[in-house]
């Protein structure tokens, strides 16, 4: 400790390589600034407490978001863009920045079904966590985010096309709601708002918490958490330079008098865990990672699309996501932004360009694979000793019959909205004019780096449970061996949500925060 | 086309005849830049390959990779990564530039950087759908870097039908 007076300056963002070494005493320190970290800061701090927030990315704002998917990907996400499973089979997007992931989201805001709430609670001991509890923090945050009913006038045609075909097979697509306010459609949000419109973290409950006395500190990557005695004592952090993305060799601790929660996503918060060899820690820790894994197929229209317009996504179809003892998917559709859509696309060279040529005509639609909500286990993230973070996720035969299916229903769809031909994005593509081609799609390859695979929705990896043995903290996110320890972000989940995560890990990170400030 | 096999992967691993593993590949060519992690060996390895994934045979009028400097803004990338990473990426260059990679996936025992362009296309292909998981990743580790880089080029916008970001309404500071 530097001894004498607080050195913390209440209610704003620092650049922890501007602070000379520190050590700093607060009531509570939240890892991540993002869904889960940026609301359990905002209430733990308007009860009086001494909040600091320690974020590994940096802050830029509106004034920063250029809308160039080399800029956005490089500065806003994990890895620079590039973060993907151990064997670069599922491309990971997860943001990391001010605001975490809701800075780069696309806004699709959705509670948690309460089939997912009675999984939990029947498979993983998940007690008092219904939707009756969770109403009024889904209430609180849908309205400081102005999330409301789904606007017929922000469905693009990418989104139109979901929306037609579904509606033409009887599948019940459905407008999506959105956390946004005065929305001006650029179809940027994945790259960060250049207007504000959307309401992330990065405008809405980050102000909260500085406004309320809270602390941030950028380029400050949590390493370890300290403690005594069965408690919490602190976290170790790093000051990173954000140019390269290397440790100044410069740490400091943030003293947490009251506790700690842990809040930097999954991945990186089960990463922390398994860093700091918490005793006894349980063997569930990193396990039972989620990822959505994200099936995508291309369209091709003879009227133009421009799916890089737009609200990214506005309509979604839950029609298969509840397939019984197969694992269920939902639909939605992604972006044709060219960074992203040349990824995605296969093959190279003159075959893959003749593709980028025909982006302005191009629909995406994908299918996120339920994964979690049957045998399957999911993936595993690992922390190695020199700091490198490994996710590793198999291509279970459920997940692959899930993914086929799924391939088939989203090709149906499309052409019945008047497709001109449909493509899978296996190396070897399947083209689809009619009903007569799917069968091919049976025979194809799938398994890693045999077709495209995305995840934008990260999830387990900290489970939440009220069986040490199977979980890493109780149904209201205390740790089970270190009493003054909550993880409120999605690592949480004991399975994959079925829905995007944003608004769930909202209200579960606001319900465990309300709890976590009546400790002492 | 002959795909890699176990075997072919097992060649590699214990290192393989020495005389291909040792054949010289052609002399880099000067980098636009100081480069941050990559040799100028490294650094031409994967200036060849990137020229052969963007922008493809045929396509007069497009910027090619080298005019847009697609390795050197790679090698700026990579220099991001974890160490370990980094140091992985550039085994991946070796092992797809060396002549035995060449002569156990497309049977032309001969260097990537000294290969005609259908080899080129060939050894990548072959990589592509390897057998083996590890060139598959090592082709997607590649062909996703060089495609991410070209293709968020506002150079290149035009060419792919996309009008660039749209404006930005002025809102008050």
């Amino acid at each position: 400790m530097s001894g004498g007076a607080p050195l913390a300056v209440p209610g704003r963002i620092r650049d922890a390589r501007e602070e000379p070494n520190l050590a700093i005493e607060c009531d509570f320190c939240v890892v991540g600034s993002g869904a889960g970290g940026s609301i359990a800061a905002a209430v733990l701090a308007e009860t009086g407490a001494n909040v600091m927030i320690v974020e590994e990315g940096q802050h830029h704002t509106r004034r920063d978001f250029n809308m160039q998917e080399a800029w956005a990907y490089e500065n806003l996400y994990q890895d620079h863009g590039n973060r993907t499973t151990d064997d670069l089979s599922i491309l990971i997007l997860q943001g990391r920045t001010v605001g975490g992931g809701t800075t780069v989201n696309w806004t699709s805001s959705f509670r948690t079904p309460e089939r997912t709430l009675a999984l939990w609670a029947s498979r993983h001991g998940v007690t008092g966590l219904d939707a009756a509890t969770l109403a009024p923090h889904f209430e609180a945050v849908e309205k400081r985010l102005s999330i409301q009913d789904g606007n017929p006038d922000d469905v693009n045609a990418n989104n139109r096309k979901l929306l037609e075909g579904g509606r033409k097979l009887g599948w019940e697509p459905a407008l999506i709601r959105r956390s946004v306010k005065g929305c001006a459609r650029l179809g940027a949000c994945g790259l960060g708002c250049p207007l504000d419109a959307k309401q992330s973290a990065l405008v809405t409950y980050v102000p909260d918490a500085l406004a309320a006395g809270a602390q941030l500190f950028t380029n400050a990557r949590a390493k370890l958490i300290e403690t005594d005695r069965g408690r919490a004592k602190g976290v170790v952090c790093e000051v990173l330079d954000p140019g390269p993305d290397r440790s100044l060799g410069r740490r400091f601790v943030v003293y947490a008098r009251r506790g700690v929660v842990l809040a930097g996503g999954a991945i990186n918060t089960p990463a922390l865990l398994l860093r700091s060899k918490i005793v006894k820690a349980s063997d569930a820790v990193g396990r039972r990672t989620f990822l959505h894994p994200t099936v995508p197929i291309v369209s091709f229209y003879e009227e133009p699309i421009e799916g890089f317009y737009g609200p990214p996504q506005s309509v979604a179809c839950h029609h298969f996501a509840d397939r019984g003892e197969r694992v269920g998917y939902f639909l939605e559709t992604a972006p044709t932004h060219p960074m992203l859509a040349a990824v995605a696309l296969p093959g190279f060279g003159s075959a893959h360009r003749e593709l980028m040529t025909k982006l302005a005509h191009a629909q995406a639609t994908i299918a996120l694979l339920i994964d979690g909500h049957h045998d399957d286990e999911g993936g595993r993230v690992a922390a190695e000793t020199d700091g490198r973070i490994r996710v590793r996720y198999p291509l279970t035969p459920a997940l692959r019959e899930a993914a086929i299916d799924a391939i088939k229903n989203m090709a149906r769809l499309q052409l019945a909205a008047g497709a001109r031909v449909v493509m899978t994005l296996h190396e070897d593509p399947i083209t689809i004019r009619s009903e007569a081609d799917l069968a091919q799609v049976d025979a194809a390859p799938f398994g890693p780096n045999r077709h495209t695979l995305f995840s934008a929705h990260q999830m387990g990896g900290a489970a939440m449970g009220e069986d040490p043995a199977r979980s890493v903290v109780n149904s209201r996110g205390r740790h089970h061996q270190l009493e003054n320890l909550w993880v409120t972000d999605g690592s949480l989940f004991p399975s994959s949500l079925g829905v995007n995560p944003q608004l769930s890990i909202y209200a579960l990170a606001r319900l465990f925060a309300t709890e976590i400030a009546r400790t002492r | 086309m002959l795909k890699t096999g176990v075997v072919g992967a097992a060649l590699l691993a214990v290192g393989g005849p020495l005389f291909l593993l040792s054949r010289s590949g052609r002399p880099a060519r000067a980098s636009r830049g100081s480069l941050r992690v990559l040799t100028p060996y490294e650094h031409e390895i994967l200036a060849s390959a990137a020229a052969r994934l963007v922008p493809g045979d045929g396509a007069a009028g497009w910027p090619s990779a080298e005019a847009l400097d697609v390795a050197g803004k790679l090698d700026a990338l990579v220099a991001r990564l974890h160490p370990r990473a980094i140091k992985e990426f550039r085994q991946v260059l070796h092992v797809f530039e060396s002549a035995l990679t060449g002569a156990v996936s497309i049977g032309s025992p001969q260097t990537f950087t000294r290969s005609s362009a259908t080899d080129q296309d060939r050894r990548l292909q072959s990589w592509r759908h390897s057998r083996v998981a590890v060139f598959r990743s090592g082709y997607q580790a590649m062909k996703r870097l060089a495609h991410a880089v070209y293709y968020s080029s506002p150079e290149i916008y035009p060419r792919i039908g996309y009008p660039g970001p749209p404006a930005v309404p002025q809102v008050p500071a």
